[in-house]
């Protein structure tokens, strides 16, 4: 199974993501959001960062998932080559908790250099917009498109 | 599909009927001729029809001839809502709040530049920090961050960076009032600290052009402009900053949605009343990222002429390089409009589009009053690009607003498959224009070919009366992310 793939939309940049579970999805995800700013072949295992995010729906968790890793390539020029998702807790019932939905992730990586680094895209942020998540047959794949 | 149920309106009018979807308050209206029409999205029509049924939407749901599908709203959008019962929406913005352009004039003539065009390009592209990951010249502490976001382009100014004429010639004066630095997150702050005085990446640019046809040779001359003289077009945003203010707010109006019991047709228009605190505090932190956005253009502005002093050896009086003006093409603000005889304050959001204010209005600086403002709209770096001036026709049909640039016709991957075996840069310098770039891709996602005609946008909105042409300015050289 590849774990990601880019779709063709006007303008910006959407990923195909798939996996066996959530917390492959998830990881997956990140990995495809990566490959879009930069080859991460060429980056090394240099640093480890400890992240969480939460939200009220899954979708909600994905989007917030993905923000905070751009939040860290935007602030901090950080880049995972490594991604391990420590936990990815989905609630039985899903209720009106905003913070039902819940991940814990570390990854590894370096700072990008532009030097060093390829330059591929700015991303600006995850989208709401055509957002999907199946979750089928023993597969899950989602839909993603980011601003770019 | 969609475009059969349009309607004609006239020739450079399709109305998007209020039964076209059910829930629609009011009827869209699309400014595009026979020409346009054909590239018209299915997709961004639905999205004019669902900004049609937000609450307090005044008049109608418009989109200029650039439209193009977006994020809840279309590129291209523009839409006014009554401050009682209407509502604020983070996505009529977009994710980069006050992006614009701002257009620079000089005593150099084309002759004058080509023959150390390459030369030049390379000191701006040294100059100007642009791309994925680059570092500002600028580090902003946090109460440094504080001032930039309550004075916008006014801090650059009195960081050294720029002559309080600049104010005058941009929108706003380089500032909104009613930013409060309080509302902003920690990781927005975090975002800004040291993308203040970048450029960025994608389709904003430094451009180096010249003049090469005057429409309106009596506006030209108050505008300082004439044929053959070269101009510098500045096109992005707040950064970081402001992505991230939107992507916070995004999440705090969906909540707000739900409350206030919203219908959405789109998650992306998450949207809350004028009067609810989510909406003043989104628009108080939209105001900051505006601000950080004027900032931003006023210091490339400034070390652009300080790179043209020292290449040319030139006084600052011999260059000539003062402001034309700077407009935004991503903002949300309160304005007074006339709507059916009544004087009203409305809250006119424009994403993708450009005020386009009337000759008279008070909002414009003196020396343009008896002209109009002057609006932008970037072309593609093979083409063109155009200077405008508002109308009173845009004031009243419009919420005085007008088109913002070319509008994508390609998707990245589309360009890049066309661009694929191909020199974009060479073919450029073929025709006497160098590009830099920093991404390795950019300059595909980016060719002429991916966009509209500029000239068949600015032809629509100049035959609805809108805008008129000034000037029709060439590229000589490029600088992007």
């Amino acid at each position: 199974m590849r774990p990601f793939e880019v779709l063709d939309v006007s303008g910006d940049a959407g990923l195909r993501v798939f996996g066996r579970d959530l917390a492959m999805l998830f990881a997956n995800a990140a990995a495809g959001l990566y490959d879009l700013v930069t080859d991460v072949s060429r980056i090394r295992t240099l640093r480890s960062v400890e992240l969480e995010a939460e939200a009220g729906t899954l979708e909600g968790l994905l989007v917030s998932w993905l923000n905070e890793l751009i939040f860290r390539i935007d602030a901090h020029g950080f880049i995972a080559k490594e991604i391990t998702i420590r936990e990815l807790r989905v609630p039985v019932l899903p209720a009106d908790d905003p913070s039902g939905f819940r991940i814990e992730a570390s990854l590894t990586g370096e700072e990008f250099d532009a030097s060093r680094h390829e330059q591929r895209l700015l991303v600006k942020a995850a989208t709401w917009h055509r957002l999907k998540i199946v979750q089928e047959n023993g597969t899950c794949q989602a839909d993603i498109i980011f601003d770019t | 599909m969609s475009l059969q149920k349009l309607r004609r309106i006239d020739e450079t009018r399709l109305e998007v009927p209020i039964d076209y979807k059910k829930g629609m308050l009011v009827p869209g209206i699309i400014y595009a001729d026979a020409l346009i029409e054909k590239d018209i999205e299915d997709r961004a029509i639905e999205q004019v029809a669902n900004v049609a049924c937000l609450p307090g939407i005044i008049r109608a749901s418009y989109a200029m001839p650039d439209v193009h599908t977006g994020y809840g709203f279309t590129i291209g959008g523009v839409a006014a809502f009554d401050l009682q019962d209407g509502v604020v929406s983070p996505g009529g913005v977009g994710y980069d709040i006050n992006c614009g352009v701002r257009l620079l004039r000089s005593n150099l003539m084309k002759q004058d530049v080509t023959p150390r065009l390459k030369e030049l390009v390379s000191v701006l592209y040294n100059e100007i920090p642009s791309g994925v990951g680059s570092k500002g010249r600028i580090r902003l502490g946090p109460d440094d961050e504080k001032k930039v976001l309550l004075k916008g382009a006014r801090w650059a100014v009195e960081s050294g960076l720029g002559d309080a004429s600049d104010l005058e010639k941009t929108e706003s004066g380089g500032c909104l009032d009613g930013a409060d630095p309080s509302v902003i997150s920690s990781k927005a702050y975090e975002r800004g600290r040291s993308q203040q005085g970048t450029l960025g990446a994608g389709n904003h640019f430094l451009e180096l052009q010249y003049v090469d046809r005057i429409f309106d040779p009596k506006a030209a001359d108050v505008l300082g402009i004439f044929e053959g003289q070269v101009t510098v077009m500045i096109h992005t945003g707040s950064r970081g900053f402001g992505h991230q203010v939107c992507t916070d707010f995004l999440e705090v109006m969906e909540r707000a949605a739900g409350k206030y019991r919203i219908e959405l047709y789109d998650r992306e228009l998450a949207s809350a009343p004028f009067n609810s605190p989510e909406a003043r505090e989104y628009l108080c932190a939209m105001r900051c990222a505006a601000n950080y956005a004027w900032a931003n253009r006023q210091c490339i502005m400034s070390w652009t002429r300080e790179s043209f002093m020292k290449f040319f050896g030139s006084s600052p009086a011999d260059l000539g390089m003062s402001l034309i003006y700077d407009v935004a093409h991503n903002i949300a603000k309160v304005e007074d409009h006339t709507v059916g005889g009544k004087k009203m304050k409305l809250l006119v959001h424009r994403k993708g589009a450009t005020r386009a204010f009337p000759p008279g209005h008070p909002e414009l600086p003196a020396a343009y009053r008896g002209l109009g403002q002057p609006v932008l709209i970037p072309g593609d770096m093979g083409r063109a690009s155009y200077l405008l001036l508002g109308t009173e026709k845009a004031m009243q049909e419009t919420f005085g607003s007008t088109c913002h640039g070319a509008g994508r016709l390609m998707s990245r991957h589309q360009a890049i498959r066309k661009a694929k075996g191909r020199a974009i840069w060479r073919e450029l310098e073929d025709q006497g224009i160098i590009v830099r770039a920093a991404g390795r891709e950019t300059l595909a996602e980016e060719m002429s070919e991916a966009y509209k005609d500029v000239a068949s946008v600015v032809d629509v909105v100049q035959r609805a009366g809108i805008s008129t042409k000034v000037a029709r300015l060439r590229p000589m050289g490029v600088i992007k992310g």
